[in-house]
């Protein structure tokens, strides 16, 4: 019951979309490098539900949230007591809570909303991927992958874990607990971590193991269910679900990604599985344990690179599961391939120079943020191609050369057909301005838990000084900021306290200000080639020019400059919104 | 001064069962009032003037709260943030300033824009401030850092209104070149543009509640409600008086669902959403009525009139549990 392995040939395959007349190159995953993000040395990303914060995990220890719609700093989460670097980041269902585990062993347990810390458990080992139960508003139960040992389901409540079981052995029960000790083929290191994941509603954990199997586990009494046996049986290193739970992935030491497909339901899967495997035992253990699994997860395709046999990094899937993406870091290098789930690759996208350690698929839209090892944060989206019928419906856009037809009335003095018909709309009809309709893209919308969707934004007081210098906190490190005069790095302190009783007369005048927050932040935005051309028309200092194809070199900053003292021009960071 | 209610069609259905009456007349702006806005849970409400003055009232007993000056110019606009906290307002001197109620300050100055701003609104996350201004541009700002992270190409005349729906997905924009742009919120691209056979100056825009539909006010004395996704409109309001200025006209929807605008004519009108008839007209203004709200739970308007007037009036609906004294 092997799927076909497609070896993946570029060129075969746009030569046959083409053929066939359809542009497989197109389509709902990102092309370019938008923008990157820098805040301190980012490790580890993820999404909220909807996909409108970001959170990151710091080399310091401490978590970064940033407010994705304007790609702005929304809350920092730092503690005294956490200075180790994070390894993964996990948001609960509805984006309150957000776990953190670092080097140092233990796992954070955050209140996103005031920034408090809620628990703080020290384990045995450090935690290399944590993840907070998906089922619950409020989580008390998180799965840890340690470093080197089976993954354990720790409470958060009291402290308690339970150890897992990787394997199945025919003469015991199923809760044998081994410890696998395969080294990489590239004897990177020494010990395996077993991957897994919670499914979408958390009834259930799957499990990958060193051996090449993937077990399902009932989280409720511990006890193996299913297994299903990988081909080639090589250590697996990832294991994800798609965002609706219909597919899981394996990343494998054979350098193969699988997708499967799952037959469970996604709801109530646990009992769906207890009743499968309650049958009969006439059949040992591991037998039954197979057939089971083969109810459970059907093998639907293999990806892997047949020319350079990539070790793959942090796969997943895209928001509506079309789209798999996994990354290459090998010698350094930061590149994302994008597979549909027929199998064939669609995408190969090239980053800077800058190894990629984390990788994550916007829920919603066709963006997909990556991670490098200088620890900024790339947004990868689509290249627009700007829509002109949107600004003008009454024009027709043209693919090529048409030759019109002119109606045979057309140019008489006093054409038939040009009499202005009478629009007929009945404008008695009820018109609903009230009723919502509900999001399509999120299938358990709960109304009644509120979700946490955005952190309440603060507005940063504006320095109050007299001389209206304006303190710029911005590290200009290699930024090209000469032409700005206001590039002054005067200590700026910070929150101006404003007396409550009495109105503060805030004195305008006609220099500008642009307080920028919060210190060490940098935003930098990739500049089109439009952009430049309309810098280079101003006089300006001339950028460098940075390809809008898949591969960029590092964007350089244009943030916050030229600011003509009457005010009257300000070129600010967007320029490639003018058109 | 007793209202009159008068309906224009003569039909019995067309007119409000508990008209609308005169509450309060709010004093103290030393020129026209141009701007009046409820708070999102009402118990505030703003008024903006040309004396470059913002002020900001109690909804219980209509007592002054607070005066936030700091402009250098009069303002246009303001808009309430969603959790009341803050307000930011639009205003000739270019800017767009966010202020602080607690502080009754200015905490924010948004500088960018190269001509006066005519108006401002928070998304509904309030996260981000969309700016219309003369310079044709509508500015999209970050609250919390004060930093312009969009220039949106919007129009080729000045730029009346801007609005987000209700999820803060799409920003709608009108101006005087006649049309009504809907823009990509998150990547500033434009979705659609609404253009209609002649172009009169589009006064003002605003989503539905729902956001599904569009309210547009043209300078041709015309209220048109427009399914934006398929660039036909659905309903037309008439009978008031619009073609100087720049009037915004709102969804009322306490009590029935009703479009209210003010007029040229020194009233405020109130039409049946569905039937299109005039149900009521409010007088008691000296001026042109230029600024129109409608409380979010309570059945109150506010309206705001230009400078022969200066004065803000309160109106409710008197029904059995709600007199208000």
């Amino acid at each position: 019951m092997n799927a076909p392995i497609i070896e993946v040939n570029l060129i075969f395959w746009v030569v046959l979309g083409v053929w066939m007349g359809e542009d497989p190159l197109q389509g709902d995953f990102p092309e370019v490098i938008e923008e990157f993000l820098q805040h301190g040395n980012m490790k580890c990303i993820a999404f909220n539900r909807r996909g409108t914060l970001l959170a990151a995990g710091c080399a310091n220890g401490s978590c970064v949230i940033w407010d994705f719609e304007t790609r702005g700093v929304a809350k920092e989460l730092r503690d005294k007591a956490c200075v180790a670097p994070i390894t993964s980041v996990c948001w609960s269902k509805y984006g309150h809570y957000l776990l953190a585990s670092a080097t140092d062993k233990s796992l954070t347990l955050w209140n996103v909303v005031n920034g408090e810390k809620i628990t703080h458990i020290t384990l045995q080992q450090t935690t290399l991927h944590a993840r907070l139960h998906p089922g619950s508003c409020t989580p008390s139960l998180c799965l840890a992958c340690p470093l080197s040992s089976a993954p354990i389901l720790v409470d958060l409540n009291n402290g308690t874990s339970t150890v897992l079981p990787v394997s199945v052995t025919d003469n015991t029960n199923g809760n044998a607990v081994s410890h696998p000790r395969n080294k990489f083929s590239d004897s990177s290191l020494p010990f395996t971590p077993t991957a897994a994941t919670f499914d979408k509603h958390g009834d259930l954990i799957y499990l990958g193991n060193s051996k090449g199997e993937i077990l399902i586990v009932d989280p409720k009494n511990v006890r193996v269910n299913a297994l299903i046996p990988i081909p080639g049986g090589s250590v697996v290193k990832d294991i994800v679900f798609s965002r609706n739970g219909q597919y899981l992935l394996t990343n494998s030491n054979d350098r193969v990604i699988r997708v499967y497909e799952s037959l469970l339901p996604t709801k109530g899967a646990a009992k769906e599985l207890e009743i499968m495997s309650d049958t009969d035992d006439k059949f040992p253990r591991i037998e039954k344990l197979k057939e089971v699994g083969t109810k459970c997860l059907r093998l639907s395709r293999e990806f892997q690179d047949a020319v350079t046999k990539i070790q793959w990094k942090a796969p997943c899937f895209s928001g509506d599961g079309e789209w798999v993406i996994g990354a290459s870091a090998s010698k350094g290098e930061h590149k994302l391939y994008i597979w549909d789930r027929a199998g064939h690759l669609v995408k190969i996208l090239e980053g800077p120079k800058e190894a990629l350690i984390d990788l994550a698929w916007h829920p919603l839209r066709p963006l997909v943020v990556s991670v490098s090892v200088a620890g900024l944060v790339y947004i990868w989206a689509k290249d627009y191609t700007e829509n002109w019928s949107a600004f003008a419906p009454d024009f027709k856009e043209l693919e090529e050369n048409e030759e019109y037809v002119e109606r045979e009335d057309e140019f008489d003095l006093m054409p038939e057909s040009e009499k202005v018909k009478e629009l007929v709309i009945n404008q008695d009809e009820e018109v609903d301005i009230l009723t919502v309709e509900k999001d399509s893209a999120f299938s358990d919308s709960d109304a009644s838990q509120e979700e946490l969707c955005f952190l309440p934004a603060v507005p940063f007081p504006d320095p109050e000084q007299q001389d209206k210098c304006l303190g710029s906190s911005l590290k200009l490190g290699d930024s090209n900021h000469t032409g700005s005069p206001f590039s002054v790095e005067a200590a700026q302190n910070g929150q101006a306290i404003l007396p409550a009783s009495s109105p503060l007369e805030v004195v305008g005048n006609s220099t500008p200000e642009e307080a920028v927050g919060t210190a060490g932040m940098k935003r930098k935005r990739k500049p089109s080639a439009k952009g430049m051309e309309l810098q280079a028309e101003k006089g300006r200092k001339p950028q460098t020019k940075n390809k809008s194809s898949g591969k960029t070199s590092k964007p350089r900053s244009r943030s916050g400059d030229g600011i003509d003292t009457n005010g009257s021009v300000l070129e600010d960071d967007v320029t490639d919104e003018y058109l | 001064m007793p209202e009159m209610a008068s309906a224009e069609p003569p039909s019995t259905a067309a007119a409000l069962s508990q008209p609308y009456v005169l509450h309060q007349t709010l004093t103290g702006h030393e020129r026209a009032v141009s701007a009046v806005k409820f708070s999102p849970d009402g118990s505030l409400l703003a008024s903006a003037s040309a004396d470059k003055i913002l002020r900001v009232w109690s909804t219980t007993d209509f007592s002054l709260r607070a005066e936030l000056s700091g402009h250098d110019e009069g303002i246009s606009d303001l808009c309430f943030s969603s959790d009341g906290r803050y307000l930011c307002s639009a205003s000739d001197d270019r800017t767009v300033r966010i202020w602080d109620l607690a502080a009754s300050a200015a905490v924010k100055t948004l500088t960018g824009h190269t001509n006066y701003v005519f108006c401002c609104s928070f998304n509904p996350q309030s996260n981000m401030i969309a700016s219309g201004s003369f310079d044709e541009t509508v500015r999209v700002w970050e609250v919390k850092s004060g930093k312009c992270l969009r220039v949106l190409p919007a129009h080729s005349e000045p730029v009346t209104a801007v609005d987000f729906n209700r999820d803060g997905s799409l920003i709608v924009s009108s101006s005087y070149d006649g049309l009504c742009r809907i823009w990509d919120a998150a990547t500033g691209h434009c979705v659609k543009t609404l253009i209609d056979d002649e172009s009169p100056p589009v006064s003002f825009v605003k989503f539905s509640p729902n956001g599904k539909f569009v309210l547009t006010a043209t300078l041709d004395s015309t209220l048109r409600l427009w399914n934006f996704s398929a660039g036909k409109f659905l309903k037309t309001y008439t009978g008031h008086v619009n073609s100087k200025f720049c009037i915004p006209a709102t969804f009322s929807v306490t009590n029935g669902k009703y479009i209210v605008s003010g007029s040229e004519d020194n009233c405020v009108y109130l039409w049946d959403l569905q039937t299109r008839k005039i149900v009521q007209k409010l007088e008691g203004h000296a001026d042109t009525v230029i600024a129109v709200s409608c409380h979010p739970s309570q059945n109150m308007i506010a309206s705001g009139a230009l400078g022969n007037d200066k004065t803000v009036k309160i109106w409710v609906q008197k029904s059995e549990g709600q007199l208000k004294d």
